[in-house]
């Protein structure tokens, strides 16, 4: 909502003042990203600016086929996920049975709280030698990486969720005979599932970066080791490849999250 | 938008001291536990003290360390690169942000790539950055300032976006211009929000410094970890590490501590 606009043209909320509004951001942001590509082709096609620097996106498609088409791509791109699914899918189950302890249990949560809110707030890449010295440098740090970044934000966002969990569900529960089993269970898990998701989905961005880093650091193979590789030899069409790799990769992710968040649970879909 | 009023995690209970002492009391006892576990662990052989490190041979290592000064020059160097990348992304994050909420049609032109360094691993992009702008400092502040601004300008666009129409109506029905807005009315009402991304600018700021000195620096924190780890001189990485960590917490602290004023004062 533009604030120094006054005429009432603006505020409308009608739906056709709300289409139009959407498709005019459609239309300005595809044709602000439209120049910004021209521009780009043209400076780096015929060498404004060095191409080498800054490639340009005919040769970043080019690239990306080429890449593709060797195998060089999927093959790395496997190893990858698979470091990133053994790191990501133990946080999801640690995170939220931790989570839920430390909702039940104040006293327990109090006890791993520094540790918590130190492992919160530090910046998680500064464990990548450490984690490596310790695990080798092999899948198994990469893994351990994932975890560690993931697991924080899964656990403070159960914890949240079933702390803010309604009271009444919980004796509703109990007034029907609920054991504390069936409570969690049926309610407390359900009700926090809006909360532990966004703790879910911002966890997928901290597990990339920690993977991407750990792989950078020193790994045989894995995208973050083809990032390091090429810029040796300062390729520029190259990294903008593998960036857009990792960042597809993320964002398909999230998405599908947020379509399996609305399979299961449809009440936690957000506005 | 996923990064506006993220619940800051964590933050201790205002209110009763008793709950309060007892968080503490157990903070403690639950730190030393895992400190007197690690370091049994290390005596009695069930992990290799030389290259798992343990409580006792981190904290000699970081008194020859003070002793020799030398984790004070690589303090010095990252916290100046922190202080230049955060203090870019709140000139540039700010402004931008002001620029985008005031006028539509710079928000729909600038949200794309906003996005677009939001969610791509800008980690991914340091090669190209190292190309760009050389080795050391300014690749650095580089990586910090793309790290942290875009949480900046988000936030700004949604503190000016949530500003009462009606205010600004009445400015310009007395005669107030442009600046005056902006000034009196939309600044005001936006920083709740602007230190709310601060807040989260600031973590990744740190992230961004120490990103930028493990991969393109030969001094800061960053740099020191990976130059012990690369000697396997386990011990001596954790006192970097361990400062790090400390200067993560002051950021949430202080953060805590601004929310908390601007609470009691907007109440």
């Amino acid at each position: 909502m533009s604030v120094l606009a006054q005429a009432p043209v603006d505020g409308g909320s009608s739906w056709i003042a709300l289409a139009r509004r959407r498709s005019a951001r459609a239309v300005v942001g595809f044709t602000a990203v439209a120049l910004f590509l021209i521009a780009w082709q043209i400076a780096g096609a015929n060498e404004i600016i060095r191409s080498d620097l800054i490639s340009y996106p005919s040769e970043v498609a080019a690239t990306l086929i080429q890449m593709t088409a060797s195998g060089e791509l999927g093959s790395n791109l496997a190893v990858s996920l698979q470091e990133f699914i053994q790191g990501f899918v133990p946080a999801i189950a640690v995170g939220i049975a931790a989570g839920t302890a430390f909702a039940l249990s104040t006293r327990l949560h109090y006890l791993f709280e520094p540790m918590i809110v130190a492992l919160n707030t530090s910046p998680i890449i500064a464990f990548v030698p450490i984690v490596v010295v310790w695990f080798g440098v092999g899948t198994q740090s990469k893994a351990i990486m994932v975890f560690l970044a993931a697991v924080i934000p899964i656990v403070i966002n159960t914890m949240t969720g079933i702390t803010q969990v309604h009271e009444s569900w919980i004796r509703a529960c109990r007034a029907f005979g609920a054991s504390q089993s069936q409570v969690i269970v049926k309610a407390m898990l359900p009700g926090a599932l809006p909360s532990v998701m966004v703790g879910v989905r911002l966890a997928v961005g901290r597990a990339i970066v920690g993977l991407i880093a750990a792989e950078m650091y020193v790994s045989v193979r894995g995208i973050g080791r083809l990032i390091q590789v090429y810029s040796t030899s300062e390729r520029a069409a190259e990294i903008f490849v593998l960036v857009a790799v990792v960042a597809t990769f993320g964002f398909l992710l999230v998405t599908l999250l947020r379509r399996l968040e609305s399979l299961i649970a449809p009440w936690s879909l957000e506005p | 938008m996923t990064e506006i009023g993220m619940a800051p995690a964590l933050r201790p209970q205002a209110g009763a001291s008793a709950p309060r002492r007892e968080q503490l009391v157990l903070g403690i006892i639950g730190t030393l536990a895992f400190l007197v576990i690690w370091e049994a662990a290390a005596r009695f052989d069930l992990i290799n003290p030389v290259v798992v490190s343990n409580p006792s041979r981190i904290a000699a290592a970081f008194v020859s360390q003070l002793q020799s000064g030398e984790i004070l020059g690589d303090l010095a160097v990252s916290l100046i690169e922190f202080a230049a990348g955060f203090g870019l992304s709140l000139v540039v994050g700010i402004g931008l942000g002001i620029a985008m909420g005031l006028s539509r049609l710079t928000e729909y032109a600038v949200d794309p790539f906003v996005w677009f360094l939001y969610s791509s691993p800008l980690i991914a992009f340091y090669p190209l950055i190292i190309v760009w702008l050389g080795f050391g400092f300014a690749t650095v502040v580089a990586i910090t300032f793309l790290l942290s601004f875009v949480s900046v300008v988000v936030n700004t666009v949604a503190g000016v976006h949530g500003v009462d129409p009606q205010l600004v109506r009445a400015v310009r029905a007395f005669g107030g211009t442009r600046l005056d807005v902006i000034r009196k009315v939309i600044l005001p009402a936006a920083v709740p929000l602007i230190i709310a991304g601060m807040r989260i600018g600031l973590g990744r700021a740190l992230h961004g410094v120490v990103l930028g000195e493990m991969f393109s620096s030969n001094a800061g924190l960053g740099y020191r970890i990976t130059f012990y780890a690369a000697h396997l001189r386990t011990a001596d990485v954790f006192v970097p590490l361990v400062i790090l960590v400390v200067i993560g917490l002051l950021i949430n602290q202080l953060g805590n501590a601004v929310e908390t004023r601007l609470q009691a004062w907007r109440a």
